[in-house]
């Protein structure tokens, strides 16, 4: 939370505290107004009156005072709001691990079907682009707020084959992506970078650039073999744990196509808001003013008849 | 010669029939000591006089038994307790005390010039003399000083004679259930009568929504009330009024609730009298 103007708020609150100060004073003298009555105790043990209500209207009352001050002061405040300019890129894994059939039917197959249901959670106007990488990274679809193509782009990504380039795809989808706006990298990948660059320094430079990147693990604890290799596919969790670190997004792990599935979805959702400091000012005045009718209409034609 | 209201015979009256009736069903005479036993007139025997006032000598010339009546069977004490504390400032369009002075006055006004009125003011009685008539009936009403319910009626129990008359006004608030003994033993030795001053908003409380009360002995209250904690109110105030009635029926007191607009109508009405002008919805 941060104010805009330090100085309006403080004067609004010794206003506001004089007011109340002068309120209280006023309260306190004989009014017209008053009942005088023998014997209060017997009256609240009799009557049981509904001492909350004018409680909850000094409450209000305060409330709207600081609110009307907070707004003077320009309170902004971070809060989550939609996307309104978002570029998503993700990137997936082709190399020849991807085969392996210990994530039904396939790594690569659950790996599209899970890209498909991040793409049907994001946010509208949301622009998406495709990655693939193995031995090398290429584009596959350039960043489109059309989902429907970036979901059709989907059948063009190369069947699984080659080795890992994490840093290459990484580095690829940093220059494709606006120098602005709400950014952030998807990557999807079963292995250990084992060819390009060095992935952890791309990560460590889109963490300077504000470009997350959450990076989902597939892949079961007894890993898959390779068809056509007698290799075992594995899975470097703590290189990808520390991509997202740095880099300032978060890891998530998917042995099955369900897990691998919610967590893209989890993550369509992550591109609609994103936390930016809002100005409060308008909202807080419109709840002060409102709160201040409303407790001054509260007592208006109550009190004693006759 | 001192012109009374018809009221006032008539409580007067009350009193002395009071006081000449045996004070416990079949019981004997009640026996109390006077202030002396200056003689005052004969008249016929009534069942219940104290055989020891039997003149014979008279009674054997008239044929007829004639009883001695001495000062004391004429002359009253009129004591009264007016609860004048700050809840009794409260009222509709005036205090309740002055309702209350009213009613005081009216008890005074039964006073003849042999009666002795006297007034429980703290620990005392005023005035504390020899004074009788209109006289004491003055400075009883000019008496003042700090009320308690407690120690008014201690004293009335210690200070008062046998066969007096005690009047009590007051609302009650602080009338303890530990003080229900005291009552009875007044209601026993004395011939009290006690007056309640009614809640002036006894029949509709003037209040709604948001309100503010001062309580008349301090404190401040703000609380909403609607429908729903008028008609609690009205039942409160009449189950209070009904059971402090009670409580002093049962302890031999003759009782009557104090009107706002007329207190001594409101005595009057205690002793059975025409009341005319209370307004009693």
């Amino acid at each position: 939370m941060t104010l805009a103007h330090p100085l309006r708020f403080a004067v609004a609150l010794v206003v506001a505290a004089l007011l109340a100060l002068l309120y209280g004073r006023l309260g306190r003298g004989k009014t017209a107004n008053d009942l005088a009555y023998s014997n209060l105790a017997f009256f609240v043990a009799a009557v049981k009156p509904r001492l909350w209500v004018p409680r909850a209207l000094q409450v209000a009352w305060i409330i709207a005072l600081v609110s009307l001050a907070l707004a003077l002061g320009g309170l902004h405040v971070t809060a989550p709001v939609p996307v309104r300019d978002g570029a998503v890129f993700i990137c997936i894994d082709t190399s020849g691990s991807m085969a392996a059939g210990d994530v039904a039917p396939t790594r690569a197959a659950a790996a599209l079907a899970a890209a498909r249901a991040f793409i049907d959670e994001s946010a509208p106007g949301t622009r998406i682009g495709l990655i693939s990488f193995s031995s090398g990274a290429s584009m596959v679809q350039a960043l489109s707020s059309d989902h429907a193509a970036v979901d059709a782009a989907l059948a063009a990504i190369p069947p699984p084959n080659g080795a890992t380039a994490i840093g290459d795809a990484l580095r690829l989808a940093a220059s494709a992506l606006p120098p602005i706006g709400h950014r952030l990298i998807v990557l999807i990948t079963d292995g250990v970078n084992n060819t390009g660059v060095d992935p952890q320094q791309v990560a460590e430079w889109l963490g300077t650039q504000h470009i997350p990147v959450y990076t989902v693990g597939i892949g079961t604890a007894n890993g898959g073999a390779i068809p056509g290799s007698s290799d075992e596919a594995t899975i470097d969790e703590d290189a990808l744990q520390s991509y997202a670190r740095v880099s300032g997004g978060a890891y998530a792990r998917a042995q099955n196509a369900t897990e691998l599935h919610d967590a893209l979805a989890r993550l369509g959702r992550v591109t609609a808001f994103e936390r930016k400091p809002v100005d409060a000012s308008a909202g807080l005045a419109a709840t002060g003013i409102v709160l201040l009718i409303a407790t001054f209409l509260a007592g208006f034609g109550t009190g004693r008849l006759v | 010669m001192i012109s009374r209201t018809a009221p006032a015979r008539g409580i007067r009256e009350a009193l002395l029939h009071g006081k000449r009736r045996p004070r416990t069903p079949g019981g004997s005479p009640t026996s109390r000591r006077g202030d002396g036993y200056e003689f005052v007139e004969l008249r016929e025997y009534v069942p219940g006089d104290d055989v020891r006032r039997i003149d014979w000598a008279a009674s054997a010339r008239s044929g007829d038994l004639q009883t001695r009546v001495i000062l004391e069977d004429v002359a009253l004490t009129l004591a009264a307790i007016l609860d004048d504390s700050p809840s009794m400032q409260v009222g509709r369009r005036r205090p309740m005390l002055a309702a209350g002075r009213e009613a005081l006055r009216a008890w005074y006004d039964v006073a003849a010039a042999d009666d002795r009125c006297v007034r429980i003011v703290g620990d005392a009685m005023h005035p504390s003399g020899a004074q009788r008539g209109p006289v004491s009936a003055a400075a009883a009403m000019r008496a003042s000083g700090t009320f308690d319910l407690g120690r008014a009626l201690h004293v009335a129990r210690s200070a008062l004679r046998p066969g007096a008359a005690l009047l009590a006004i007051g609302d009650w608030f602080d009338l303890a259930a530990a003080q229900d003994g005291l009552l009875h033993a007044l209601g026993r030795r004395c011939d009290c009568t006690a007056l309640l001053a009614r809640d002036p908003w006894f029949d509709d409380l003037p209040l709604f929504g948001l309100v503010r009360m001062r309580g008349a002995e301090g404190g401040m209250l703000r609380a909403y009330v609607g429908a729903r904690e008028r008609a609690a109110y009205a039942r409160a105030v009449r189950a209070r009024e009904a059971g402090l009635l009670a409580r002093f029926a049962a302890a031999g007191w003759r009782t009557s609730l104090l009107y706002e607009n007329d207190g001594a109508a409101s005595l009057a009405a205690a002793f059975g009298l025409h009341a005319r002008g209370i307004a009693r919805s």
